[in-house]
This record gives structure tokens, C-alpha cells and sequence, in this order.
């Protein structure tokens, strides 16, 4: 604290000094900016005074006039994407300025409680920006599906809103959220689930929604991804799996800019499976039924059940936004209204999102006070698509084992159904079921950042992050299916509320010393997060209408509470950064974050999290070959940590275990339960990581890129695992004495291919290989849970030594033999370590973009290989048993020589290569020469996206991942009843008044 | 001008520096739970919670998985078949069935860690303090901590241990079987004298009297397997433990139990004349009884599952009630259902044939050989004894598996007239049509025991005592006398370094 308390003394008498200031005469400057490559006008570019609030911004012919009071010599113009320029006045009043678009080696970063230019960067990071987004994406994840080198963005299927699944360099742990740490505008977001999960009353558990729906893509500028530890110690123990910082849009042109962008996108089923229609059915069936009468089966209806509860899915996006700078100050409001239907009938999602953002600057300058803020209005309508359907299945899995002859309505107009609980109709799942999710979250900080005297700021943020949401999920009296819905109808009202509060202090030196230039950051930071929930369960509806069960629940003859619960954490960190820049040629980062956490008790509540990174600019020096534009030398190392557990794991505490309602109708109400029993050994898990980067340019900087190679270890996992006996629990949470090591390479490329005045083609690649592997583990945890009819206790997944995580662990099929029941290799009826993992190998994304005048076109391939799928809705439904109990099958069925007694137990049999190469994208933009005093742009476009998939995968999507965890472990790579993904067309258009 | 902007900014330094003192010590509060720390071997608990809840937890045994399937399916009376796609499951079922079961089994592993963690539960009854236990709490603890201690030592053998105050990091102790036993039996017999005295009531889920003397006689009926070198035998029964047996059973029927006149009534809602303990309200419904065997067409709409084996069906002789009893056929809900086994041709409530919609619309006909697996959905006996619609709660403890009992240690302390004589009692209510008998044996004791308690959860130990369980029967063939006891679940190993794997595993 001494320290800081010279720094303070010194500070003020150099602030004094700097507020003395002389009131003299004016002039007026005037003048024309341009951009320097193409000499276009640069509309609405911010002109400066230094040192006041005076400012002005360009015309439409890039004419700018300014009052420049006597005294101040410098003036500053600033353009978004072309940075800035200070120009020092000389006795002319007339100043134009040739402005550069920025380029590679001038692109700033963000790396979390500040930002630096990237040929200064001592760590891996992968900056990207809005022209280099998926720009049409819906939600933000998808704006960096496959454009950064070893970060892989997976939808848990095509669903709107549905979860994500984020990885940075393969997968370090096996904590049930292994996602990065999301910061929105310096907020770190919490993690947790901020909308409920479901239970779909005995037809399978229901996943959370994507925590990142609330905010608006077209609110982005930039996202900033944090890969290796030496650049995410700064956030310590959340930076085990790599942060992804979003920085949203700012007002930048001096005159207030309007602007306004409709799309419309039009998704089809991209894809199929290819079941039997209802006459090759009913042969087929009749084939392994030699004693029935076709009559048991053909209900004499022809349905394509996939088609009747699907449908082509509209989507309609809509975003305005107003905003300006200048005088010191910018503000940008937007407001963004999305309503995207799902191609499953009845599920969407609207979102309605508003954000201001604004900043000023006070005090010639030394104070800015900055405010972010945004309110998003969720609702999410789910179709009955679980993750974990048992043998009566769900919606999805209705349409494809469906009887094909079944009609889709009765004569009265009812909906059909078979009458078994084993059987329903996809059709009435749909239309007698009901899941309704509305979420309200609000995000937003105010900070201000003070410029104390020559080089030291100090900066406080005050954040939070609220969300509330209620979940509605209710089935009919009237729909068959399952034990616990029929003649008795079931509701689930769940509602979650989260509250996180950010409170953040620090302080940033810079000076430079001769020729070593000095940055350092000391910065204190207070989070809490707030977690509360409940969850009712209601039964025996005298009703079977869907609004009057869930508005009017006293219709319900018996209702219980499931439970209620309410938990608050905290972290307290301290935090410091030190950069050195020695010559513009050695460059050094150290960092360090000691993160308190309640999560923690006893001495294991801090944990230390350091790393230091050291870059060498070789084209600084005179023996560097003139063909680089670029090249340095970075190494890194780090430590980074994770504290992604329940609360309070260490102290014994009880409470009362969950109510609820029997598949009879019967409430019960739950009993004294240990939540946890005393473990104070419990402590942060640590991943430690080496990264060795090479940053290089060729040819003026037209070709350049970076590899990275990195080694992650993660050790003292927090785990789950079997509590010794007896014991409160069954589980009990542990550090593992176990090593989970990643190590992968990364490549980046940008090319600029052709860079003449009518036709510019750019290049954009990358490519990420990851090897993933468990060891020093001393016991095993199973997961990848196998779900479907005959399949109730399978699993597909092992974590054990010498495997990677999530290890297939199968029986290795081998046929069948003349009697049609399957062989396994060795005759061995157990499961096996079969050596292929569903983690990718090599992912890759590759972007062309093309410029030709006014128009412009890009596409975007982006792909994965090496890892394989467990295809369970295959193993759950296409068999001959099914199809001889007269579920319908794929055409496949019938000749694969399987009899209809075989029972289709978890083998290789379902294991499916997962290599994957898509077109993503493809964007044809043409932008309007106009120039009216009204409107200053006008682009339209058409999009494509998902429009071609190569893949052997028989599955409907190999980019897949249904959570089918097993007691908190989480899986990967399984199929199973995914929603369909979307082939979407849109065409839009984006006016700029 | 100058000043005031310097007043601005020194309130700023000022609060910069406070900032960076800590705004929170990290002290969790108990927002929706309880602290309870364990203090010297109490613990802040709520006692009379507790034990509301280990009384909830007896109730899991309802279900078909786990517990259960590890007395049944193992046995000669049940298969549990594998039919196409319907109860593969990975096989949990056919190496139960076929006792080629390992250690990473996940029934295995998660009834040891129910029936272990039940045990901690009841000491956490016994060792609370807000408020601490009764003493009728406490002789209702220690009869369910035995209750539960015991299934551990018949499923598993060895049984660890942990105090309230060991935590995490104590790695528990090792009970051997013998010392299993003594704890057990010192539990029960420390809770004789505290429990109430509770005769035939009918809904009956609290422990008495009556409930620890019949678990004390199964107790001491089971003392040579337990306290065995082997847990394959052979097995030395001591006189002195039949007359225990004798007496425990003895003091049940004194606290007024009889036997039910019509069998089935015992399983129905209502029925009180001979159960002596059952299920709470908290869950524990009969109703998987009924699902796990029922086929998809009759109704109410089973799951297809488990069956008998023939050859234990051909121990039942027509005359004797507990073969089982024809549907009605009235025409009221689930009429169409028969009593004990159904075989042969099924009927609908209107006592029309079922169609068997898994053969092509064929009448349902449930015939009697079973094969494990490739089996055809009407293949296989099925038994029902919580008939649906009627079945009232799940019987825990009954009359006649105390009077088999006691005509069994009658029998091994040599007193075969009188175990004639016991059981003739208990035919002469089930079977009053047959002949009673003259005599019995071993085996015909054991066949007895299986005709009173089919699909009861009793039939694996009754087959280890009886030393048949190393026996081959339908599509069980190996005989390996390690598959006496379970393996310790290998997450259970891995778990606690002084737990070592059972001899064969």
C-alpha cells in the first residue's frame, strides 16, 4: 500500500500542473479526410481538438470544419477500423488527411482489463472482428463457429437457443461446463444456467438454454479469444478453458449515424433419415411377422412423419441502432427484435434486446465515464425433444419409428394415437404439449476511468448481471405416452433467478524509459453471484387444455414441490500485470491473480495463478531477411485454474431432499438429506500450459499468420467420484490425483490474394490439431449414457489411464451369425477400450473473401476430423427388433441380417466416424452507390448457411452433441435423438442513414 | 476552477485506496441448508428428520433395479430375458442371471452405495443433537441401521464403517463378515426393548417389535453362512442359534399376527392379518411389481420384462392358492389380470383374448420355457402378486416367511415333526385341499420357502444357506462358489485402500 500511496502524492501535483490552462484565441481548420488506399471520402470520421471537448465530425464528402482554440496544437481524427491519427498543427488552417485502413500488425487486442496492439501480444489470442464473423449468425458463439484456430463451437443441436458447447484446445477436465469464460464488456458472466432445464415427465430430462441468448450478434464488434495461460492468468481461476471477451459496438462517427438491418431467413430440414414408407413397412414387417395379418400394422394412412412435424422455419431478424460521437463522447442504443421459428412445429424463439452504450469524457480529457448496458427479453417455445428418452421416446424419435401407416388426425379432427404409452404419435407429443421458457436479462456496467497524472489511470467498474427466468412445461391428459401423462396430465413450473454483482478497482501505469517502455497493472476485483430456483410439479388436471393447466393450476387435483434453492458465492480477487517493452524488440508479460473463492474453505479459499510470457520481435533486428513483414517469437507460461463446482462443498450441511409426484399421481415429499459432509481438503483444480507461437508476415504483410504449439496439463481435477462407504453421499467431490493433458498445434493464415483497386481476394485459414490424452488415474468414471428401449443402464464412454477423456468403452461387433443374433470379436460379450475418441483430431476453417467494386462475396468452409460418433439413435431405434415390434426403421434395416431377437446392446456396431467438412457460409453483398444526403449506404445481401455437409455419418448432422452425462460427468460426441439443423437462406438488407 | 476539480479528484484517490482493502472475508452462510458440524462424534442434526428419511429410503427396494435384482435375478426363481430391443441394457440383467456379474456391474455398484450410505444415515439419527434422538428413535435407528448393515453382508460379505466424525478424509474401516454380524445382532438386540410393541394394524411402515425379532430370527437362521471360513459352505448350523431362531419367531406370532385366509389378499390394499412391516407413503409403490412383467397388451400396459423359470413353476401343485388364482374377467379395471403365475392364454378386462401386438396380432399366450436372450415377447411365466388396481403398500417383513422360519430351524436342530407340524399349519391356510405333510427335508424346505416367498427378494440368500446356489438351473451354468457373495464395486476399491476385493473377483 505504500507504494500506492507515493504514486497518489506525485499524482496529484503533475495533475495539477497538466489543469493549468490559458484562456487565448481561436482559428478555424478545415479540411477533407480521406482513405488513403482508395482516396474515397471518409463520411462521419471524428475530428479532435487535443487536450479539449471540442470536436466535429466529417461530411459526406469527408469535408470537416473545427474551432481550434489558440494554444492547442494537435488534432486528432479517429475512424472506425482505420484507427487514429494526431496531426500537429503548423500555421495552414487547411489539414486533409489520408487515413489507413488498419491493418494486421496494427489490430488491437483485448486482453482482458486492457488492450494492446497485436505485434505486441505475448500470447495466443485470436481476435476477431466484425468482417470477419459469421455475420448472419443468430446467436453470438456462432459468429466464431470455425474461424479461429482450435476453438470449437458446438451446438447441442439445431434447435434455436439450444446449448452450447465451447472448447479452446481440446477438453481439460471433466467438470460438467468445460466452457470458456465469457466477459461481456469487462462483465464476467457466471457460467450457470440462467434458464431452467426440464424433465419431460418420464420421457427424459430437457437441456438449458444457451446462457448467451440474451445478447444481440449484431451488438458485436469484436470478439477477443484468450487461448493459452500466459494471456488468461489475468483472469485466474476461470481461465482454465480460455476466455472469450466481447466487446460490443460503440458509437464512432462524429454525426449520429442511424442505421437499421432487416434479414430474412427461410430454413429447411437439411437433412433426413431415410425411413421405410408405409407400403415397404408393412412388407417388411410382415416378413419377421409371418403369423399377422397386415391389419395389425396398416392403419391404411400414408405419413411422412418427419414432414408432418416439421416445417420451413421463418426467421426474422430486425436491428436499429442509432449512434455518434464526438465532444469527447460517443453513444450507440440499438435495439435488435429476433423471431426465428424451429423447424420442429410449435418451438422458436423471439428475443427482444435493447442496449445503450455510451461514454464521456470530462476534465479535458482525464476523467471517462463509460456505461454499457443491456436488456434482453427471451421467450423460448421447446418442442418435447429430450436428451435422455427411454423406450417411449420423444417427439423426434416418434417421427422416425413412427408407424407410417398411422394418420396424422382422426376423423373428428382429433389428433391420431395408438393408444400405447410405449407408442405416441410425434403429432401429439407436439400439439398436447407445451414448453414454454421466459427469460428476462438484464447486463450492464458503469466505470470510469481516471487519467491521474502522466501514465497512471485508475479505472472502477460497477457491473451486474441479472436474469430471471420461468420455465413452463405442460402435458396434456390427453396425450399417451410414457406412465406419468395420460389421463392425468403433468406440469413443471420452473423458475430461475441469478443475480451477479462486479465490482472492479485497478490501477494502469505506462511509461517508457529510454528505450523500455512500461506497463503495469494492480487492480482489485469483488464478484458475487447469486443463484436461486424453484420448481413445482402439478398432476391429476381436470383439464386437458395446455393454457388453462398452466394458467389456471388449481385445475390440477394434486401438485407438490419438487424444491427450492438459493446460493451465493463470491470471488475476491487481486490481480497485476507487468509489460515490458525493451527496444520495440524484447517484450515481457508477467501476470498474477489470487482468486478467493467461497466455493473453497479453510486454507484451500486462494488459490495463486501466474504466468509470464516473453515475445522476441525478430524483424527488429538487422539480421532479419527483408521478406518478412513480421516475425516474433513468443513463449509462454501459465497457470490457470477452475473452480466449477455446487456451493459450499466442504462444509456438512443438510437439507430436505426433492418432493414430487409419482407416475401414479401420488405426491410425496422429500427427507433430511446430507447435501455434502466435511471436506475441507477440497481445492482449486490447475492447468498448467506452455505455448510456443511464431508470429510472420511476408511481402508487405500480404501474406501473414501464426503457429502455435501448446501443452496443457490439468491436475487435482474436481471430480465427482463413488464416496468411500458408508457416506452421506453416493458422490463426493474430490480432486483427482489424475493428469489430463492436451497438446496441439495451431496454424493461422491470412492471405491477401489480390489487392487491386476493382477486385480484392482475400484468404483466410486456419487449422488446429489437438491430442487429448487421461493420465496417472488410478480408477475409472464411466459416462456417455445410451438411452432408448433396451438400453437402460448402457454407456458408451470410459475416462480412465491412458485413454483420452470420453474414450469409447464398447463391445467390438463382429456380425451376425446364421441365427441373425450379433457376434462380438473374441466372442466377447463385455465392454472394451476400442481406441477412437469423439474428440476431434484436426478441425479447420477456411474463409475466401472477395471484393469486385460494389459487390462482394465470401464463403466459409469449416470442418472436423479424427473423432467418431456414437449414433444412439440408431442403436435406440433403427434395429429389426424394432421393426418387428412395428416401429418403423430405416431402409437399411431388413438386409443388414439382423433377427429380430437380437438385441442391439451398445457395440462398434453404432460407432461412426465423425469427419465432417461443411459449407457454412456463403454471403453475396452488393453495396448501393448512393449518395444522397439521407441515406449515406445501403447494402443488401444474400446468405446462405449449412449449405453443404460432406460426411460419411449417417446421422443427420455429424456436428453434434447430446449431454448424456452419467452422475455429473459429462460426455461427448453423442447422438441421440438431435434436433434437426437448419439449411438457412436469408437475404437482407442494411441501410445506414 | 482549479480547486474544485482538485476536490473532485482527491475523493477518487482516496476511495481507489479503500478499494483495494478486501469487501469480503469469504464466509458462506447457510442460505437453504443446514449447517451440521460434527462435533466429538455429535453431530447438529435433526434427528427425528433423519430418521424420517431412512424409514423414506427403505422404500427403494419397490424398484425392479439395483436391490432387488441382486436377491431375484440371480436366483433360480427369476430370468430376467433379453426380447430384440427390450431389456438388453447393456446386459445388467443377463450377467446377473448368468452369474457372470463383475465388479464395475452398476447395480453392484449402486446398492452398495444405498444400503452403505443408509447405514451412515442412521448413524447421523443416532449421534444428533438438534434434537437428539428418543429413546424410541434411537432402537428405531439401530433396528434400520441393522436392517441395512445386514443386506450388506449378505450381498457383499465385508461391510466398512464410518463414524459421523470421520470425514472425507478417514479412509473407513473394514468390517469382516463375523463382525458384521456382531454388530448387527448387538443393534437388534440393543433395539428389542425400546421398540414398540405393534401387532396387525395394517398399514404398518414403523419398526417394532415384531419387525426386529423376525429380522433377528433371519439373523441367527443365517449365523453359519455369515460366521462361515467360506461363504460358499459347507455350513454348520448350531443348535443353540435354531432355538434363537425358534424364540425370535415365536414372539412375532405372540404379538398377534395370523395368516391371511386367501393369499393374494396379503398383497392387496387393506390387508393387515400378517404383515409386519411395509412401506411408508414417501414412495415405495408396489407398482414396478406389476410393470416389470406384465406384457405391452395386457392391461395395465407392462413393460415386458421378467419371468419365471419353468422348473420352478413345476414346484407349485394345482390346490395350493399361492400357484395362483384365474382373472375375473368382469369387466372392471384390469380384471383381465390373473393372480401368481400367469400362463397360457391372457384376457382382456371384457375377458376377450389379448392380441399380441409383438407377433402380429397372435393371441397373447405366455408360455412357459424362457431363453435369456433371443426371446419372443410372449415367452416366460409372469408373476403377479401386487395385483394392479389392488396392491396396497410393499411388504417389507411377513408372517409366512417367520413361520418358514421357524419350521426351517426346526428342521436343522433335528426337530422334524415339529417343522412338519409348522408347516402343516401354514399349508393348511394355503394349499387346504392337499394332503398334509408326513415329513420333510431340506430341499422340500427349501421348495416350501420358494412356494411362500416367490419373487419376495429372500431367494438368493434362502438358495446360498441351502448351498444351492452353486447349482446349475436354466441358462445359469457355471458353478463358480466365489458368486456366494458380490464383488466390492471397483469404484468402492478405488475409493477406500483398506477395502480388498472378494476371493474371485
Amino acid at each position: 500500500m505504500k507504494f500506492l500511496h507515493t504514486l497518489t502524492k506525485g499524482g496529484l501535483l503533475v495533475a495539477l500542473l497538466l489543469l493549468c490552462n490559458f484562456a487565448m484565441a481561436q482559428r478555424i481548420v478545415k479540411g477533407k479526410v480521406t482513405d488513403a488506399e482508395g482516396g474515397d471520402a471518409l463520411i462521419g470520421a471524428s475530428v479532435s481538438v487535443v487536450g479539449t471537448t471540442r470536436g466535429a465530425a466529417s461530411d459526406i464528402d469527408g469535408n470537416y470544419s473545427l474551432e481550434v482554440p489558440a494554444g492547442s496544437t494537435q488534432i486528432r481524427f479517429a475512424y472506425t477500423g482505420y484507427g487514429e491519427q494526431v496531426i500537429t498543427l503548423g500555421p495552414s488552417n487547411t489539414v486533409d488527411v489520408a487515413m489507413k485502413a488498419a491493418g494486421v500488425l496494427d489490430e488491437v487486442v483485448v486482453i482482458g482489463y486492457g488492450s494492446i496492439k497485436k505485434s505486441d501480444a505475448t500470447g495466443a489470442v485470436s481476435t476477431l472482428t466484425e468482417k470477419n464473423f459469421n455475420r448472419t449468425s443468430l446467436t453470438p458463439e456462432q459468429l466464431i463457429q470455425g474461424r479461429a484456430a482450435g476453438v470449437v463451437v458446438t451446438n447441442s443441436s439445431g434447435e434455436p437457443g439450444a446449448g452450447i458447447n465451447v472448447r479452446i484446445r481440446g477438453t481439460a477436465s471433466v467438470n460438467a461446463n468445460n466452457n470458456p469464460l465469457f466477459v461481456v464488456d469487462g462483465v464476467p458472466l457466471s457460467g450457470g444456467e440462467t434458464s431452467g432445464s426440464s424433465d419431460a415427465a418420464g420421457l427424459g430430462s430437457q437441456a438449458a438454454r444457451n446462457p448467451l441468448n440474451f445478447l444481440n450478434p449484431a451488438d458485436i464488434a469484436s470478439i477477443d479469444i484468450l487461448k493459452d495461460a500466459s494471456a488468461t492468468a489475468i483472469y485466474g481461476s476461470r481461465g482454465a478453458n480460455g476466455v472469450v471477451i466481447i466487446t460490443t459496438k460503440s458509437g464512432q462517427s462524429g454525426k449520429g449515424v442511424l442505421e437499421y438491418g432487416y434479414t430474412l431467413g427461410v430454413g429447411t430440414l437439411a437433412n433426413t433419415y431415410d425411413v421405410m414408407d408405409a407400403r415397404t413397412f408393412v412388407a417388411e414387417w410382415q416378413k419377421l411377422n409371418p403369423n399377422g395379418a397386415a391389419s395389425e400394422v396398416n392403419f391404411g394412412s400414408e405419413t411422412d412423419w418427419q414432414r408432418e412435424i416439421t416445417r420451413t422455419a421463418l426467421s426474422h431478424s430486425h436491428n436499429l441502432s442509432f449512434g455518434g460521437s464526438g465532444q469527447g463522447g460517443d453513444f450507440r442504443f440499438s435495439l435488435g427484435y429476433l423471431n426465428q421459428d424451429g423447424l420442429i412445429k410449435e418451438s422458436g424463439i423471439k428475443r427482444l434486446t435493447g442496449r445503450f452504450n455510451g461514454s464521456k469524457k470530462f476534465w479535458d480529457d482525464k476523467l471517462k465515464v463509460s456505461t454499457n448496458f443491456t436488456a434482453a427479453q427471451t421467450l423460448d417455445a421447446g418442442a418435447l425433444i429430450t436428451e435422455t428418452a427411454g423406450f417411449e421416446g420423444d417427439a423426434w424419435a416418434n417421427a422416425l419409428k413412427g408407424n407410417p401407416t398411422w394418420p396424422t388426425h382422426n376423423a373428428n379432427g382429433t389428433v391420431f394415437q395408438s393408444g400405447k404409452t410405449s407408442e405416441p404419435s410425434a403429432l401429439a407429443m407436439i400439439e398436447l404439449s407445451d414448453d414454454a421458457t421466459n427469460t428476462l436479462r438484464a447486463l450492464g456496467n458503469i466505470n470510469a476511468e481516471i487519467n491521474l497524472f502522466s501514465g497512471l489511470t485508475f479505472k472502477t467498474v460497477l457491473g451486474f448481471d441479472r436474469s430471471i427466468s420461468s420455465r413452463k412445461n405442460a402435458f396434456s391428459k390427453d396425450l399417451i405416452a410414457g406412465d406419468a401423462i395420460g389421463g392425468k396430465g403433468r406440469l413443471f413450473v420452473t423458475d430461475i433467478e441469478t443475480a451477479s454483482k462486479l465490482w472492479e478497482n485497478y490501477f494502469t501505469y505506462n511509461k517508457e524509459f529510454g528505450k523500455v517502455n512500461f506497463t503495469g497493472l494492480l487492480g482489485y476485483s469483488y464478484q458475487q453471484f447469486q443463484n436461486a430456483g424453484k420448481r413445482n410439479v402439478y398432476s391429476k388436471f381436470s383439464t386437458s387444455d395446455l393454457e388453462l393447466m398452466v394458467n389456471n393450476t388449481s385445475t390440477a387435483g394434486v401438485s407438490a414441490i419438487v424444491n427450492s434453492y438459493n446460493v451465493t458465492d463470491e470471488l475476491q480477487s487481486y490481480f497485476g500485470r507487468v509489460n515490458f517493452g525493451i527496444s520495440d524488440k524484447y517484450l515481457l508479460t508477467a501476470t498474477v491473480r489470487a482468486d478467493g473463492s467461497t466455493k473453497f474453505g479453510g486454507d484451500n479459499q486462494y488459490g495463486y495463478f501466474p504466468s509470464g510470457a516473453f515475445k522476441w520481435r525478430i524483424t527488429e533486428e538487422s539480421f532479419c531477411p527483408k521478406v518478412f513483414s513480421d516475425l516474433g517469437l513468443r513463449v509462454g507460461y501459465g497457470i490457470t485454474g477452475n473452480q466449477n463446482i455446487n456451493h459450499n462443498l466442504y462444509t456438512a450441511r443438510t437439507r430436505s431432499s426433492d418432493g414430487g409426484i409419482d407416475n401414479g399421481g401420488v405426491a410425496f415429499t422429500g427427507g433430511a438429506s446430507s447435501v455434502t459432509s466435511e471436506n475441507p481438503a477440497i481445492k482449486w483444480e490447475t492447468t498448467t500450459q506452455t505455448n510456443i507461437g511464431l508470429d510472420w508476415g511476408f511481402w508487405g504483410s500480404r501474406l501473414t499468420g501464426s503457429i502455435d504449439v501448446y501443452q496443457k496439463n490439468t491436475k487435482d481435477m474436481l471430480v465427482q467420484v463413488f464416496a468411500a462407504q458408508p457416506s452421506p453421499n453416493d458422490f463426493v467431490w474430490r480432486n483427482l490425483d489424475a493428469d489430463v493433458e492436451n497438446r496441439g498445434l495451431e496454424i493461422s493464415v491470412n492471405l491477401v490474394a489480390v489487392d487491386k483497386d476493382k477486385f480484392d481476394w482475400r484468404v483466410l485459414g486456419n487449422i488446429a490439431f489437438n491430442q487429448n490424452n487421461v493420465n496417472s488415474f488410478a480408477s475409472i468414471l464411466n459416462t456417455g449414457r445410451i438411452s432408448g428401449q433396451g438400453l437402460s443402464q448402457a454407456y458408451a464412454q470410459r475416462i480412465a489411464e491412458g485413454q483420452p477423456l470420453f474414450a469409447y468403452f464398447l463391445r467390438e461387433f463382429d456380425g451376425y451369425d446364421a441365427s441373425g443374433n450379433q457376434k462380438y470379436v473374441n466372442d466377447l460379450d463385455a465392454q472394451v477400450f476400442v481406441g477412437k475418441s469423439p474428440i476431434p483430431k484436426m478441425t479447420l476453417g477456411l474463409t475466401n473473401q472477395f471484393q469486385f467494386g460494389n459487390l462482394d462475396a465470401s464463403f466459409f468452409l469449416t470442418g472436423q476430423y479424427g473423432h467418431y460418433i456414437y449414433n444412439n439413435t440408431a442403436n435406440a431405434l433403427f434395429t429389426a427388433g424394432a421393426l418387428g415390434a412395428g416401429r418403423n426403421v430405416t431402409n437399411d434395416v431388413p438386409t443388414s441380417g439382423e433377427s429380430r431377437n437380437n438385441a442391439p446392446d451398445v457395440s462398434t456396431r453404432f460407432l461412426e466416424k465423425g469427419d465432417f467438412l461443411r459449407l457454412q457460409d456463403v454471403t453475396l453483398g452488393y453495396n448501393l452507390p448512393i449518395k444522397s444526403k439521407n441515406i449515406s449506404g445501403v447494402r443488401l445481401f444474400v446468405n446462405g448457411q449449412n449449405l453443404m455437409v460432406f460426411t460419411d455419418y449417417s446421422g443427420l448432422d455429424p456436428e453434434v452433441n447430446v449431454n448424456k452425462a452419467i452422475n455429473g460427468i459429462p460426455s461427448l460426441g453423442i447422438d441421440y435423438n438431435a434436433y434437426p439443423r437448419a439449411r438457412t437462406i436469408s437475404v437482407g438488407a442494411n441501410v445506414t442513414f | 476552477m482549479k480547486n474544485s476539480k482538485f476536490f473532485f479528484l482527491l475523493p477518487l484517490f482516496v476511495f481507489g485506496l479503500m478499494v483495494f482493502q478486501a469487501c469480503t472475508d469469504l464466509a458462506v452462510e447457510a442460505t437453504d441448508s443446514v449447517f451440521t458440524p460434527v462435533t466429538g462424534g455429535t453431530f447438529a442434526g435433526n434427528a427425528t428428520d433423519l430418521l424420517a428419511s431412512a424409514y423414506n429410503d427403505m422404500n427403494s427396494v419397490a424398484d425392479q433395479a439395483n436391490i432387488y435384482s441382486l436377491t431375484e435375478h440371480v436366483s433360480d426363481e427369476m430370468i430376467p430375458p433379453t426380447r430384440g430391443t427390450d431389456w438388453g441394457d447393456n446386459g445388467v440383467w443377463r450377467t446377473l442371471h448368468a452369474h457372470t456379474w463383475d465388479a464395475t456391474h452398476q447395480f453392484v455398484g449402486d446398492s452398495w452405495n444405498q444400503l452403505n450410505g443408509r447405514v451412515f444415515k442412521c448413524n447421523q439419527v443416532l449421534a444428533s443433537t438438534s434434537p437428539a434422538p428418543t429413546t424410541a428413535q434411537i432402537a428405531e435407528a439401530k433396528f434400520l441401521r441393522a436392517w441395512y448393515m445386514y443386506q450388506v453382508m449378505d450381498l457383499y460379505g465385508k461391510v466398512p464403517f464410518r463414524n459421523v466424525g470421520e470425514g472425507v478424509e478417514v479412509n473407513p474401516r473394514v468390517l469382516s463378515r463375523s463382525e458384521a454380524f456382531d454388530f448387527v445382532e448387538k443393534d437388534l438386540l440393543e433395539a428389542l426393548p425400546g421398540l414398540a410393541v405393534i401387532g396387525p394394524v395394517g398399514d404398518n411402515s414403523t419398526a417394532s417389535k415384531a419387525a426386529c425379532n423376525a429380522l433377528l430370527a433371519r439373523l441367527y437362521l443365517n449365523k453359519a453362512v455369515y460366521k462361515g471360513a467360506s461363504p460358499s459352505g459347507p455350513f454348520a448350523f448350531d443348535n443353540a442359534d435354531m432355538a434363537k431362531v425358534i424364540s425370535h419367531c415365536d414372539a412375532v406370532i405372540a404379538d398377534g399376527f395370523t395368516l391371511e385366509p386367501n393369499y393374494f389378499d396379503i398383497f392387496k390394499a387393506g390387508a393387515k392379518n400378517e404383515i409386519i412391516l411395509n412401506t411408508n407413503n414417501n414412495g415405495g409403490s408396489p407398482q414396478n411389481r406389476v410393470y416389470m412383467t406384465l406384457h405391452y397388451d395386457n392391461n395395465p400396459s407392462g413393460w415386458n420384462g421378467f419371468a419365471t423359470l419353468a422348473d420352478f413353476y413345476a414346484k407349485f401343485q394345482d390346490g395350493d392358492q399361492r400357484k395362483g388364482l384365474p382373472a375375473a374377467k368382469d369387466g372392471t379395471e384390469f380384471s383381465g389380470i390373473g393372480y401368481g403365475f400367469l400362463v397360457g392364454t391372457q384376457y382382456k378386462d371384457d375377458g376377450t383374448v389379448v392380441a399380441n401386438s409383438r407377433n402380429g396380432g397372435a393371441p397373447l399366450d405366455f408360455t412357459p420355457d424362457i431363453p435369456l436372450a433371443g426371446a419372443t415377447s410372449n415367452q416366460g411365466i409372469r408373476v403377479m402378486k401386487y395385483h394392479p388396481g389392488q396392491y396396497g403398500k410393499y411388504i417389507l417383513l411377513r408372517l409366512g416367511d417367520v413361520m418358514t422360519m421357524k419350521a426351517e430351524a426346526q428342521l436343522r436342530s433335528g426337530a422334524v415333526p415339529a417343522a412338519v407340524v409348522t408347516l402343516n399349519a401354514l399349508r393348511a391356510v394355503r394349499a387346504p385341499s392337499l394332503t398334509p405333510l408326513s415329513t420333510i427335508d431340506l430341499a422340500g424346505m427349501l421348495d416350501e420357502r420358494g412356494r411362500e416367498l416367490y419373487w419376495e427378494g429372500l431367494r438368493r440368500t434362502d438358495q446360498v444357506r441351502f448351498e444351492t446356489f452353486d447349482d446349475t438351473w436354466s441358462y445359469k451354468t457355471l458353478t463358480n462358489s466365489t458368486r456366494n457373495v458380490f464383488p466390492i464395486p471397483q469404484q468402492a476399491l478405488d475409493s477406500n485402500p483398506n477395502l480388498r476385493q472378494n476371493d474371485g473377483y
